[in-house]
């Protein structure tokens, strides 16, 4: 029975057919983290719009801070993490 | 924010045509007695559910997400400092040099 050689044969070709896609495909990259800094807007990108209550130190805002009505002036948008933590 | 406020004329051209706003998942009367109780000059935004957090990749659950965005009068993002260090005076500095750039006439290099 001649099976060593042509058997060994077929395997290393099964195991290479096998091999080959993963030598050659490619991992698709992760997608990231939703709400992550790489989803960050960058330089150049439309800011994007919102709308939220907002305040001053003289009290609530009747109407809400909306990022449009700044259009015109320079917005410094600060994301910060919680009131009365240092900074 | 307390630095925000103290160099408020420097970083910010003393608020003429600059406005700055602070953002937190504070409730809007949280923020606003903080504000009145430290004196700070700046608008806030309450932002509860980190909707608009999300938007500006300001979202993923960790405490170092101090990301400032610089947006100029056009609305596009003119600069923008992740991670903002508030101890560092360099940060400052950046974001001051950042600010003054949407102020100057169009026309300088980038």
């Amino acid at each position: 029975m001649r099976t060593n050689g042509s058997h060994r044969a077929a395997f290393i070709a099964l195991a290479a057919f096998m091999a080959a896609p993963s030598l050659y495909s490619q991992q698709p990259a992760a997608a990231p983290v939703p709400g992550s800094a790489a989803t960050a807007p960058t330089v150049g990108q439309a800011a994007p719009d919102f709308s939220l209550p907002g305040a001053t130190r003289f009290g609530l805002l009747k109407d809400p801070v909306k990022l449009s009505d700044y259009r015109g002036q320079t917005v410094v948008l600060a994301f910060f993490a919680r009131a009365r933590t240092k900074g | 924010m307390e630095a925000y406020r103290d160099q408020y004329a420097t970083l910010f051209n003393n608020g003429k045509k600059v406005v700055v706003i602070g953002i937190s998942t504070d409730a809007d009367t949280t923020q606003s007695s903080w504000a009145r109780e430290s004196g700070f000059p700046n608008l806030f935004a309450s932002d509860p559910d980190q909707s608009v957090a999300k938007l500006y990749g300001s979202a993923d659950g960790k405490s170092d997400t101090r990301n400032v965005f610089v947006i100029g009068a056009d609305g596009k993002i003119a600069a923008r400092i992740m991670r903002f260090n508030v101890l560092s005076g360099d940060a400052y500095t950046e974001l001051g040099k950042a600010v003054a750039a949407t102020l100057t006439p169009a026309g300088g290099s980038h």
